[in-house]
């Protein structure tokens, strides 16, 4: 039965993943034949790649912004949304809305929203005397991965509210009920219930927020591109640079793999530091 | 003495005559007139196989016929194509409609034979339709960039020789064809001829009683003058790489006293033998630094982008939009009352006498998949030599405000294209901005520095910055 799936899964990701692999020890241009260099492009990119190691911190604070926001903001609205009321389902349809949208329209939209000269959000500041916010925020280096990073969390945050509310209304009742017969208050019941009990939906939602920071490419490049002076650049959009600018696909390859193996062990580390067992037996 | 009507008529005739003969004669020797004496070597009439060029003969310099073919034939008629379909890949969505014209013209022309566009945007073309059309033998007709993607194509064998066909010697400028030959071989026909000089609002500098900017002082004068107006003086797209890196192409062609020193530079950075910081580099730098001291950039510059720029330019905002002949067509459309106002002039960087006068580029390279069907072949060629008669050029460059390599093509129906024409009377260099071919690693950073410090970034930090990353990029 499951040989049709194995046969496809081959197909579709298995061979590609390898020759990734395989590709990553070669110098290749896309065009001409592939030349074995060995861990040459490992090491290089280790030891020797400036704009790499420059890039990869720009991943993390993307990545630990995009994570600490996204996740937070969309277990308050959680909390706040769960009954099912119709008001309630009228907020969760409305903050699940932007991710319905392509990513390039979002990305479309908040280039207009953030224009330094023309844009609501900096004529926003100016009308209510905030000057000193209303900077250029995707034309200038300082700014422009927090703008970015902005955005990602407003695209994303309705969706891992809709996981939050599945996994909120999954915690029994009565144990809200036993913490207020004990006298707890909202907060000493969320404390002690809520935030343990979602604490499996929570290492959901930071896994998912991680992999999602780690492939923002079409946010990147329809706002930033990268820019400027490569300061919105993330490990994805230097790896499509590199391979279809570039044309140095043996790099990028080499790059990839690099990506891949920082997201299972970021991802592992998570389920480490939220000590998330699913019972699963071996 | 007494003086009757007639002798008063007499001498007014002879005044007159006096006045208007040196006129009429000073008048006759400006006319451009086959073999007669001329003043602006280079100077030409136009693109016609009747059109004259001033050259020098035995010292002086007088009007000839322009040879503008590889001979001096008129241009041939289209070939015939063989009944199939074929794919057209581009990157030019806003000249869908003018190439559905055009096709199905041909489609007429030749039943049973059909041509679908394929058309992706100009950065997805760029980094994506290498890998499509190799994998694509329908694709037999597409086009390519100059410099970068052509040698990609090259190099990856989808290019067939259309060297010996006889609408690429007589239909085609032959100075156009640089971009798309490799070894005395012609792989395509570069289709437009674009001008990547700045376009002003000429209305508006004939109001303000402004004149354009012929030195670099009177430049960074005008950008005074304008700012204090409350106008842009540059609306210049700096957030928008592509775009903000046509000034640069301004900036390189009187970087130097002669071609050979400026290409040399840009090769020795490309490679990596030079660096950003180097005294020739630096003064360029220090330019676009004199320009935003100088007020001729909008505030924010750096988020200034490709959408804001035309728009303030299409609005009476912005005095100049520095691109090119290629952006006229956005502002025109942006706001029609545009049309007509609009001229070019090329922007000079220096205070000597300036080496070049303008800059012009030969691009959207039409080639015929060498990996396609033979028949598809053949319908790529015949379409190719359809796009190449002056009847269907001149639908092309009308309806699209182009410019294009064809010859016999006549301007006079779009008013933009004849403002913005005299240029190419002027001496002009192929945009040596794509003369730096390592695209992802040295140019594309390069012109991010030039950028940051058009926006106010700090010279020696930022080209300090960026060559240690060029440096890394050419070390992977």
């Amino acid at each position: 039965m499951s040989l049709p799936a194995l046969l496809i899964y081959s197909f579709l990701y298995l061979y590609p993943s390898i020759q990734n692999l395989l590709y990553s020890f070669t110098r290749w241009d896309g065009v001409t034949k592939p030349q074995y260099i060995g861990f040459r492009n490992f090491t290089y990119m280790l030891s020797n790649d400036v704009l790499f190691r420059k890039i990869l911190g720009n991943n993390i604070k993307f990545t630990l912004f995009v994570v600490i926001f996204q996740t937070a903001f969309s277990l308050i609205f959680a909390i706040f949304l769960a009954k099912n009321s119709k008001g309630n389902i009228f907020f969760r349809t409305l903050f699940f809305f932007p991710t319905i949208l392509s990513s390039v329209s979002v990305g479309l939209m908040w280039t207009f929203l953030y224009n330094p000269n023309y844009g609501f959000l900096n004529a926003a500041f100016k009308a209510i005397g905030l000057d000193n916010l209303a900077v250029n925020w995707l034309g200038d280096s300082r700014y422009s991965l927090l703008a970015v990073a902005i955005t990602q969390v407003w695209f994303h945050t309705g969706q891992m509210v809709v996981i939050y509310v599945a996994g909120l209304q999954q915690i029994p009742q009565e144990l809200y009920e036993a913490a207020e017969v004990d006298g707890a208050t909202r907060w000493q019941q969320f404390k002690s219930v809520t935030w343990p009990m979602a604490l499996p939906t929570t290492a959901v939602v930071v896994a998912y927020t991680t992999i999602q920071s780690f492939r923002a490419f079409d946010l990147i490049y329809s706002m930033t591109q990268g820019g400027p002076l490569n300061s919105s650049d993330l490990l994805v959009t230097n790896i499509f640079n590199l391979a279809f600018v570039g044309y140095k696909f043996g790099y990028a390859a080499a790059q990839t793999i690099f990506l891949v193996i920082m997201i299972l062990l970021i991802t592992w580390l998570q389920r480490r530091t939220l000590k998330i067992d699913y019972g699963v037996k071996s | 003495m007494k003086i009757n009507k007639n002798q008063i008529g007499l001498v007014a005739a002879l005044v007159t005559a006096l006045v208007i003969s040196p006129l009429t004669i000073a008048r006759a020797a400006d006319t451009p007139t086959l073999g007669r004496a001329c003043s602006a070597e280079g100077a030409n009439t136009g693109t016609s196989t009747d059109s004259l060029v001033c050259k020098s003969v035995g010292g002086k310099l007088i009007w000839q016929k322009v040879r503008l073919g590889a001979n001096y034939g008129t241009p041939v008629s289209a070939l015939r194509a063989p009944k199939g379909t074929i794919e057209f890949h581009h990157w030019r969505p806003e000249d869908k409609a003018v190439f559905q014209t055009i096709i199905d013209k041909f489609q007429d022309a030749n039943p049973g034979t059909t041509i679908n566009q394929v058309i992706m945007s100009s950065v997805d073309y760029t980094n994506l339709a290498y890998s499509k059309i190799n994998t694509n033998k329908k694709a037999a007709v597409f086009v390519t960039s100059r410099g970068g993607q052509f040698d990609q194509f090259y190099k990856g064998g989808l290019l067939k020789d259309i060297s010996d066909q006889r609408y690429m010697k007589q239909n085609v400028i032959q100075s156009a064809l640089t971009p798309a030959t490799v070894s005395g071989k012609v792989y395509g026909l570069p289709y437009q001829s674009l001008f990547n000089n700045p376009i002003y609002n000429a209305d508006m500098f004939a109001k303000n009683g402004w004149k354009v900017p012929t030195t670099w002082t009177q430049l960074l004068s005008f950008c005074k003058t304008a700012k204090s107006a409350g106008i842009i003086p540059f609306a210049w797209p700096a957030a928008t790489r592509g775009n903000a890196g046509q000034i640069l192409n301004s900036f390189l062609m009187n970087a130097d006293s002669n071609y050979a020193t400026m290409a040399a530079h840009v090769a020795a950075i490309d490679t990596g033998k030079e660096d950003l910081q180097t005294d020739w580099f630096k003064s360029i730098a220090n330019k676009y630094k004199a320009m935003n001291d100088a007020g001729c950039f909008p505030a924010n510059v750096t988020g200034y982008n490709d959408t804001a720029a035309p728009a303030d330019f299409a609005a009476g905002k912005a005095a100049i939009y520095p691109t090119g002949s290629f952006g006229i067509s956005t502002v025109t459309k942006l706001n029609p009352a545009m049309s007509g106002k609009i001229k070019m002039f090329g922007m000079i960087t220096t205070d000597s006498k300036p080496l070049y006068e303008g800059i012009t580029n030969n691009t959207f390279i039409l080639s015929v998949n060498a990996k396609a069907s033979s028949t598809d072949q053949k319908i790529a060629n015949a379409f190719i030599s359809w796009l190449a008669t002056p009847a269907m050029a001149q639908l092309y460059a009308v309806g699209t405000s182009q410019h294009v390599s064809i010859i016999n093509v006549d301007y006079s129906a779009n008013v933009d294209l004849l403002n913005v024409s005299d240029i190419m009377g002027k001496k002009l260099l192929l945009a040596p901005r794509f003369l730096f071919n390592n695209v992802n690693g040295v140019r594309n950073p390069l012109e991010d520095a030039l950028i940051a410090i058009g926006g106010g970034a700090d010279v020696n930090k930022t080209l300090a910055d960026t060559s240690k990353t060029i440096k890394s990029n050419l070390g992977a």
